[in-house]
C-alpha cells in the first residue's frame, strides 16, 4: 500500500545530503592536495596571487601603489592584494582558520613571532635558495630562518628605541638621555619626570600581558646575558637574569612613575605619550610619523642596558607565501624578492614607516635624504646593529604567554619580580620539555 | 506549548487522490527545503562532528593531526587553568543570571502600568541591549580608564580613592557582571513586559476581591502565571552568560592576570594563540555537554510544572 510509494522520508534526504557534504569536504581536502604545476594559472597564462597584506591608512596606500606598479610591470602575474578582511594583528588567526579550511592565500603578511608555528604546516612554501637573504640585514634573516630554513621574506623591519618629549624634560630640569645610558639612569630619569599633579608619568608599559608586553624585556635579558631560551632549547634562558629585569619594572612601579596600559593593542599607552603626558617611551619607527603629525618636539636614544652597551630587539613581520601549486609560488616568491628590491624597498619604507630591508637601500640618496628629514629615524637603523630577533621557535607563543603573566603580575603589584620569575620559568621549562 | 489535537474524517475515494498528491508535494516540499537542509548540515552538523573528531586529536590545525582519544579531556580535568575559566564562568553566570531575571522582572513590572511617556521609558530600558558588546566594552573601558576615566574622576570629587577597575584582578569580573547587567537586563525587561500582557486580568480582579494585597497578587497570580516566561528567561540568560565571550575580548583579553579568562575566550586562546585545536575543542565540546545538561533539565522542570 502506501508502504510502496517512493516517499522520500526525512532520513533519506538527511543521509542523501550528509553524503553530498562529505563529498564535498573529500573534494576540497584532495584539491589541497594537488600540486599541478599549471595549477592558478588562467587560460591566458596569467598567474592570480591573492595577497593577504592586513595594512591599514599608510601601509595599505604604500602596498596598493606598489602592487598597481609590479602588475603593470609584471604582464604575466597579477597580484589581487585583498588584504584578507582583517588587520595584521588578527591575520594568524584568519590564515589558520583559512589552512584547517583549505582555503588560504598566496601571500600573508605574518608576524615574525607566529612564523614558526605556521610553518608546522606543509603548505607554507620553503623559501631556502630563491631569495638574496645576504642582502637582508641580519636580524631580518634570523626572523625568516626556522630550523635553519628559509620560510618567509621580510615584510617589515623595525627596532625599538626611547622616544623621549623633549618639553617634559626641559620642565622637570632633567638632562636629555644619551646613548650608552643604563637602566638606573632611566628609573632615576622617569621619577623626575612623573607629576601626578599634572598627570604626567615618566614612561609607560603594556600592562595586559600579550607580546607586546612581553618583547620589551628581551633587551634587558640579553644584555644581562640571559636569552629567550637555553642553548640547546630545552630550558627557558632567563632563569638567572630574569628577576633583575623585572626588578628594574618593579622599581619603576613603586616610583609610581610607570603608566601601564591596561587595554589590549598598547593604543593607549602611545596615546598618553602623543597627548604629552609621559616623558619616554620604548617604541618602534612606526611611531614617527604620528609624533610628527602632532607637533611633539621628540628625540630618539638606543634604549638604556645595564652594562653599557647598546642592545636592542627588532620584530620583523614576514610575507609568509602559501602553496597553491608550483606556477602560484613562483611567481609569489618573484613578487616578493621584487617587494625587497631597494627600488621598491624604498618606497614601502618612506610610505610604511618600515626601516630598510637591505643595507643596499640604506645607502640610496633617497633614503638618506628621508632619514635626514625624520628627525630620529638614524638612530634606529644604527640600532639595528645591535639588534637581535626572538628565537624562531614554534613554543615562542606559549613562552611569550607566561612570560606575559609575569610581567603583569609584577607591573600591579601583585607578586614580587623572583615569585613572578620562578613561576614563569617552571611553566615555559614544562612548554619547553615536550620536544616540537 | 500546547498541541492541537484534532480528529478528523475522511472520505475513502479521496485517499488515493491525497496520496498521489502527497508524493508530488513531498517531492516539491524537499525541493524547497533543500537549501536550508544543506545549509544547517553544511553550517551546523558537518562542523559540530567535525569539532567533536577535532576533541580526539592533538591538532593545530596546520600539520597533520594525531588520534589521541580521550587524552585532550583527562588534561583538560587536570588543567587549573581550565578550572579557573570554569569558575569565573559559574561566578559570572551565578551572579548574572538571578540578577538580570530578578531586575528584569521589578523593572518590567514598574513599567506595566498607564503613566504618561511610558513608551519612552520603555525605549530607553532597552536601548542597552541594542548596543553590541563590542560597542559597550569599548564604551566602558574608556569609562572605567584608571587614569583617564570618567569613574575614576567621579570617585575622586567624592573623595573616594581611586580603583584599578579592568587592571584590578580583584573587580574585573564584577565589572564585566555589572556591564553585562546594564545591557543584558532590557531584554527581561521586554521578555516580562510581554508575559504581564497575558496574565489574565480576571484572575487578578478575582484575587482582588477575595482580599489579596499587591503582594499576594503579584506571590499568587502574577508569579505562578509568568513561570513558563521565567524559565525561558533563565534558560536563554544562562546560555548566554556561559558563552560569553566578545565583552572579555574588548575589555580584558581574559586578564589581567587570568582573572577574567571565561570558558569560551580559554578556547579561543586555546585554538588560536597557542594552536592547541584538538585541547580547545576538547573544551568546547565539554561546554556544550554543560549547555545541553542545563537546557535538558531546565525543560523537564517545566514540563512537571505543567503537569
Amino acid at each position: 500500500m502506501s508502504q510502496h510509494a517512493p516517499n522520500l522520508s526525512r532520513r533519506d534526504v538527511l543521509r542523501a545530503a550528509a553524503a553530498l557534504a562529505a563529498v564535498g569536504t573529500a573534494g576540497t581536502v584532495g584539491a589541497c592536495g594537488k600540486n599541478d604545476d599549471d595549477q592558478g594559472v588562467g587560460a591566458d597564462g596569467v598567474v592570480t596571487l591573492d595577497l593577504w597584506h592586513g595594512q591599514v591608512d599608510l601601509g595599505k596606500a604604500a602596498i596598493d601603489a606598489l602592487i598597481t606598479a609590479f602588475n603593470q610591470s609584471h604582464p604575466k602575474i597579477k597580484v589581487v592584494g585583498g588584504g584578507g578582511g582583517v588587520t595584521a594583528d588578527s591575520m594568524l588567526q584568519k590564515v589558520t582558520a583559512g589552512l584547517a579550511a583549505g582555503s588560504y592565500p598566496d601571500i600573508a603578511y605574518i608576524f615574525g613571532s607566529d612564523l614558526a608555528s605556521l610553518t608546522k604546516s606543509p603548505k607554507v612554501a620553503d623559501l631556502t635558495g630563491q631569495l638574496k637573504i645576504d642582502d637582508y640585514w641580519p636580524a631580518a634573516k634570523d626572523a625568516v630562518s626556522v630550523k635553519g630554513k628559509v620560510r618567509a621574506a621580510p615584510a617589515l623591519l623595525d627596532s625599538l628605541c626611547v622616544v623621549y618629549n623633549k618639553k617634559l624634560f626641559a620642565a622637570a630640569g632633567v638632562p636629555a638621555p644619551k646613548p650608552g645610558w643604563t637602566w638606573d639612569d632611566f628609573v632615576a630619569a622617569s621619577k623626575q619626570l612623573t607629576n601626578p599633579a599634572k598627570g604626567v608619568f615618566g614612561t609607560g608599559w603594556p600592562g595586559v600581558g600579550d607580546e607586546d608586553t612581553v618583547w620589551r624585556l628581551w633587551p634587558m635579558i640579553w644584555d644581562l646575558g640571559g636569552d629567550v631560551v637555553s642553548g640547546d632549547g630545552k630550558k627557558a634562558g632567563f632563569d638567572t637574569v630574569g628577576a633583575r629585569a623585572l626588578e628594574t619594572l618593579d622599581r619603576l612601579r613603586i616610583d609610581k612613575s610607570l603608566y601601564v596600559d591596561p587595554k589590549p593593542g598598547s593604543e593607549q599607552l602611545y596615546q598618553v605619550f602623543l597627548g604629552g603626558r609621559m616623558g619616554m617611551v620604548a617604541t618602534g619607527p612606526w611611531q614617527l610619523p604620528e609624533l610628527n603629525d602632532n607637533g611633539i618636539e621628540y628625540g630618539v636614544v638606543p634604549l638604556p642596558s645595564y652594562s653599557g652597551k647598546p642592545v636592542t630587539i627588532s620584530g620583523p613581520d614576514t610575507w609568509t607565501i602559501f602553496d597553491n601549486g608550483k606556477a602560484k609560488v613562483k611567481a609569489a616568491t618573484e613578487f616578493v624578492t621584487w617587494l625587497a628590491d631597494p627600488a621598491q624597498d624604498i618606497q614601502w619604507d618612506v610610505k610604511g614607516g618600515s626601516l630598510p630591508i637591505t643595507k643596499a637601500t640604506a645607502e640610496l640618496p633617497q633614503w638618506k635624504k628621508h632619514s635626514a628629514e625624520t628627525n630620529g629615524l638614524d638612530v634606529f637603523v644604527t640600532a639595528l646593529d645591535t639588534a637581535k630577533v626572538r628565537p624562531t621557535i614554534s613554543a615562542y607563543p606559549k613562552i611569550s604567554q607566561h612570560v606575559g603573566e609575569a610581567i603583569s603580575a609584577v607591573l600591579l603589584g601583585k607578586q614580587s619580580p623572583a615569585e613572578a620569575l620562578k613561576k614563569a620559568v617552571d611553566q615555559c621549562n614544562q612548554v619547553l620539555a615536550v620536544p616540537n | 506549548m500546547a498541541s492541537v489535537v484534532g480528529t478528523f474524517t475522511v472520505d475513502p475515494r479521496s485517499r488515493a487522490a491525497a496520496r498521489r498528491r502527497r508524493r508530488g508535494e513531498g517531492a516539491t516540499g524537499w525541493v524547497f527545503v533543500s537549501p536550508s537542509v544543506l545549509l544547517i548540515l553544511g553550517l551546523s552538523v558537518v562542523p559540530v562532528l567535525w569539532s567533536l573528531l577535532l576533541s580526539f586529536q592533538v591538532n593545530d590545525l596546520v600539520s597533520p593531526s594525531e588520534w589521541v582519544g580521550l587524552a585532550n579531556y583527562k588534561a583538560l580535568l587536570k588543567d587549573p587553568s581550565f578550572g579557573s575559566a570554569v569558575s569565573h564562568t559559574v561566578v559570572y553566570a551565578a551572579l548574572y543570571v538571578p540578577l538580570s531575571v530578578v531586575a528584569g522582572l521589578a523593572i518590567a513590572i514598574a513599567l506595566d502600568r498607564k503613566i504618561a511617556l511610558i513608551g519612552l521609558y520603555r525605549t530607553l530600558v532597552f536601548v542597552p541591549f541594542v548596543v553590541s558588546a563590542a560597542a559597550q566594552g569599548v564604551l566602558f573601558s574608556f569609562v572605567l580608564d584608571p587614569e583617564f576615566g570618567a569613574a575614576n574622576s567621579v570617585l575622586h570629587k567624592l573623595g573616594l580613592p581611586a580603583q584599578g577597575f579592568f587592571s584590578d584582578p580583584g573587580q574585573a569580573l564584577y565589572l564585566l557582571v555589572a556591564i553585562s547587567l546594564w545591557s543584558g537586563t532590557g531584554f527581561c525587561v521586554i521578555v516580562y513586559l510581554a508575559g504581564l500582557q497575558g496574565v489574565s486580568s480576571d484572575l487578578v480582579e478575582a484575587a482582588r476581591i477575595d482580599g489579596a494585597n499587591r503582594w499576594g497578587v503579584l506571590r499568587h497570580v502574577t508569579l505562578p502565571a509568568l513561570t513558563p516566561v521565567t524559565i525561558f528567561l533563565l534558560l536563554f540568560q544562562t546560555i548566554n552568560a556561559l558563552q560569553v565571550f566578545d565583552l572579555v575580548f574588548v575589555t580584558t583579553k581574559g586578564g589581567p592576570l587570568g582573572s577574567t579568562t571565561v570558558i569560551v575566550y580559554f578556547i579561543w586562546e586555546k585554538a588560536f594563540k597557542t594552536f592547541t585545536a584538538g585541547y580547545s575543542a576538547a573544551a568546547a565540546y565539554t561546554l556544550a555537554v554543560a549547555l545541553l545538561v542545563i537546557g535538558v533539565a531546565l525543560q523537564v522542570y517545566r514540563r512537571r510544572v505543567a503537569r
